[in-house]
């Protein structure tokens, strides 16, 4: 092997260990959680009620984190207790929908008790895509659809 | 947030930069690329051209002209003949049959004859020099001996193959393609079994069936063999809807016995 | 010698090929079979009770038969105008060409008789018009809320003579029937005869019910709901209407089916965002965890033989489709292809796998070897999911959503059926939208 031959092979290995660098992982996960305002409502002043999610995960980014943290700090203050709904778009199988559902709405949970909510004043419920909030059938209303809302327990 | 940033940023530069320097150096070796030849899909139709093309007669007898001098100067002894009638016919016995003016043989049949071995392209199969020799020459050396040998296995190949039947290619898909259309497969059967049905037919001169059997009747009515049951009856019904069947208007002995062996297989798997 | 033995040799081998020519017929047409289906005659219309004679069965048998036999796609039934022979000679002494000459190779009869008793003696006879003789017959005795059972039977028996297969008419579908706005859907539990016939509401529609799934015996129903706000799998007998929660889990329960011989239910049990496959024994009350796993596992379908367990799970990060032993043990995952995989069930032949499948946007029903291979997909739509099986395996019963404008306009969601061969794909006709649908299995066994 001659010494450009080399060269080119190392330079295209490294090209396209570099591209592969900037690939997205799975187009599934991605980032299409809603950013928008429409359909939030307020469990008080200034505390939003829900957080969104991307399609088929259950994982919270930083808006979402910064609304439960302003979640934790409400219910902490006022000893309410509280049910979060965990919600799932159209564009999946029912059943699995209830599974996603609880796993978001858990997944809301688990972060409220790290921010010292008590686990007795929270309980979950799914309704995986029973209850959309938005009944089109477009990205933006799946999207608003995407979500764990946090209500005032009865 | 900023730090995947610039991460992102200081990776795309790199890749600028890599690709601007390598592409150069990467591109020094032209690449042959084969000549591109295009393809034409040609539709082959499950009807073959008509037993008895007018035009195609002609050229065959042109043909047919020059090997039949050939055939004629060695015609066979006649008594050795008429014990091979089951074998191919020879153009003295058609003259029996059809008896013409000229010594030149039946022009129909021989031209069966032809078109068979041209279609088959093995002239040395077809030969009745061969055969003759083969019988007349009964004491002859070690070499005809071999030659002997070696048309006995194309003699038995012959026996699978149509030249030793009653009906040409070109017959037995017009044939096909009548019961193509009467035959209902039921579409319910599964397709991995061995379900293959034989009927064996009797004809009349008109192609009318005289009598109809299926070989494995047996096993219609075993427990477990639904589907062969229903396959079999399906392919009864197929063979009396097409009653009469549209046979040639000759060689009545050649295809009287038919068996027809009905297998779903093909069509249930697509 | 050496001579004279090839010489006899070759004779010999020459003339055997000339027996008999044989042809290999390896295509046909595969149009539906022609049938005729004569009304059926009335023996004795005189000694009809008024009740029976206003059901007009003479008509209306024949009727629900030809409904059945052309909606499985394999059958066509010619219009009965056309027919030469009337039913009272059709049944009796029918004239074979009369009925080739409309292009019937199948003609069905069927004779109405009420005995001495007052009991409605139903009599049909299957013929095969082409090779000119009978070749089913049976006699049924049918009461007036009955008489379509009797059709079905009837249908079935005809399926299964000219098909092998046994039929899947006789049978019932249990969905959720679905009203009002997407945002605050109604939905009830219904049940019809699987032509549309007869449909009931089993629930009131006030709480959310979901996943229907019949027992083997067709007697009971498992399913979800959300009475009192709490998801949890339910048990409902169908006669008596009695609803029982089934077990007693702390968590919502959910994807219930029934094992093969009906002593158990098989579900999703979800908590702390894991959901793993318990079952529970009817009788017993005794509760087995099966899987536990991290990941979503859920949708389990037994195999027929109650060996195995295909169920869903996104263990490898995605949805994907597993088999595993009933047990539990040697989870291994069977779907290959790209895509997501959901709502995996067994075949009642124990030979496929059907499944809902989401790639690139669009939904696909399809069916697989319970190996994975043999990957087919049937059926693409903007949305359906939920495949359930027919009792002979032929079939599958699923559901279809459309997309919803604004506001949610011309949303609606319908049940279809396809044949396993991909064709004869059709909508079942219900009162309201509706969808879950699951097959009993044929009521006569």
């Amino acid at each position: 092997m001659s010494l450009t031959n080399i060269r080119n092979f190392a330079l295209v290995a490294v090209l396209g260990f570099l591209l592969s660098a900037c690939a997205t992982g799975g187009r599934k996960s991605g980032n299409d959680w809603y950013t928008g305002t429409d359909t939030v409502k307020f469990l008080a002043a200034g505390v939003p009620d829900r957080v969104f999610f991307a399609t088929n995960r259950s994982s919270l980014h930083t808006a979402s984190k910064q609304t439960l943290n302003k979640q934790a700090a409400y219910i902490k203050s006022s000893g309410i207790s509280v049910v979060v709904e965990g919600h799932a778009d159209e564009r999946g199988t029912r059943e699995y929908n209830l599974a996603l559902g609880e796993r978001r709405a858990n997944s809301v949970r688990d972060f409220l008790m790290s921010q010292g909510v008590s686990g007795s004043k929270i309980t979950v419920i799914s309704y995986g895509k029973e209850r959309p909030v938005n009944p089109e059938s477009s990205r933006l209303a799946w999207s608003q659809n995407r979500r764990a809302v946090t209500v005032k327990a009865k | 947030m900023f730090r995947s940033l610039s991460l992102s940023i200081l990776f795309h530069l790199s890749i600028f930069a890599i690709t601007f320097l390598t592409l150069p150096f990467v591109m020094k070796k032209p690449i042959d690329v084969p000549p591109i030849i295009s393809i034409d899909l040609i539709q082959i139709s499950d009807k073959t051209a008509l037993p008895f093309a007018p035009k195609a007669k002609e050229i065959i007898d042109k043909i047919k002209e020059e090997k039949e001098r050939v055939v004629t100067k060695q015609a066979p002894p006649k008594i050795v003949k008429k014990e091979k009638q089951d074998a191919v016919p020879m153009p003295d016995q058609i003259k029996k049959k059809k008896p013409k003016e000229t010594d030149k043989q039946n022009p129909e049949e021989v031209k069966d004859e032809i078109r068979q071995s041209s279609e088959f392209e093995k002239k040395e199969l077809f030969d009745p020099n061969k055969i003759a020799a083969l019988i007349d020459k009964s004491k002859e050396e070690t070499a005809d001996l071999q030659q002997k040998e070696s048309l006995d296995i194309t003699q038995n190949q012959d026996s699978s193959v149509s030249l030793d039947k009653g009906l040409t290619i070109t017959q037995e898909d017009a044939i096909k393609a009548q019961i193509f259309k009467c035959w209902n497969i039921p579409l319910g059967l599964p397709y991995d079994e061995d379900l293959t049905v034989r009927i064996r037919l009797k004809l009349n001169k008109d192609g009318s069936i005289l009598s109809s059997e299926i070989l494995d009747h047996v096993r219609m009515n075993r427990p477990g063999q639904g589907f062969y049951k229903v396959l079999a009856e399906s392919a009864l019904r197929a063979v009396r809807l097409c009653n009469p069947l549209k046979m040639p208007t000759t060689g009545h002995d050649k295809w009287k016995d038919l068996q027809l062996n009905f297998d779903a297989k093909e069509m249930l798997k697509g | 010698m050496r001579n004279l033995f090839i010489f006899l040799l070759v004779l010999f081998y020459t003339s055997k090929s000339f027996a008999v020519v044989t042809i290999d017929i390896t295509r046909g047409n595969l149009e539906p079979l022609p049938t005729a289906i004569s009304n059926f005659y009335v023996d004795n219309p005189d000694q009809f009770p008024e009740k029976i004679k206003k059901l007009k069965l003479e008509e209306n048998l024949p009727k629900v038969i030809k409904g059945n036999l052309m909606r499985s796609g394999l059958f066509y039934v010619l219009d009965n105008k056309s027919y030469i022979q009337k039913p009272k000679l059709s049944h009796l002494k029918p004239r074979f060409e009369d009925w080739r000459l409309i292009k019937a190779q199948i003609m069905v009869s069927g004779k109405l008789k009420v005995d001495d008793k007052g009991r409605l003696r139903v009599e049909f006879r299957l013929w095969d018009v082409v090779s000119a003789k009978e070749i089913e017959g049976l006699a049924l005795f049918a009461t007036p809320t009955s008489w379509r059972r009797i059709a079905h039977i009837i249908s079935d028996k005809i399926y299964q003579r000219l098909t092998g297969e046994e039929g899947y008419f006789d049978t019932r579908i249990i969905y959720v029937a679905e009203s009002g706005p997407k945002t605050q859907r109604v939905k009830k539990l219904a049940i019809m005869d699987q032509d549309g016939a007869n449909n009931k509401f089993l629930t009131l529609g006030n709480e959310l019910v979901l996943t229907p799934r019949f027992s083997p015996n067709g007697k009971m129903v498992t399913y979800m709901s959300y009475f009192k706000n709490l998801p949890r799998v339910y048990l409902l007998n169908i006669e008596t209407g009695i609803q029982e929660v089934v077990g007693d889990f702390p968590g919502m329960t959910f994807a219930p089916r029934f094992s093969p011989d009906g002593k158990k239910v098989i579900m999703s049990f979800a908590r702390d965002g894991n959901s793993d496959i318990y079952t529970m024994d009817i009788q017993s009350r005794k509760v087995e965890q099966i899987t536990s796993n991290p990941a979503i596992d859920t949708s389990p379908s037994f195999s027929p033989d109650g060996r195995f367990i295909v169920f869903n799970s996104d263990r490898s990060g995605f949805q994907q489709i597993y088999v595993m032993r009933s047990d539990g043990r040697r989870a291994k995952r069977i779907s290959r292809g790209k895509g997501l995989y959901g709502t995996p069930v067994w075949s009642p032949r124990g030979d496929l796998i059907a499944f809902t499948k989401i790639h690139k946007g669009k939904f696909y029903i399809g069916v697989m070897r319970t190996d994975g291979t043999g990957e087919r997909l049937l059926t693409q739509n903007f949305y359906q999911e939920a495949p359930s099986w027919s009792p002979n395996g032929r079939v599958l019963i699923f559901y279809r959503e459309t997309a919803g404008g604004k506001k949610g306009k011309g949303a609606s969601a319908n049940l279809w059926a396809i044949d396993i061969t991909g064709y004869n794909e059709v909508k079942i006709k219900t009162p309201t939208d509706a969808s879950d649908p699951s097959w009993s299995g044929l009521l006569s066994k």
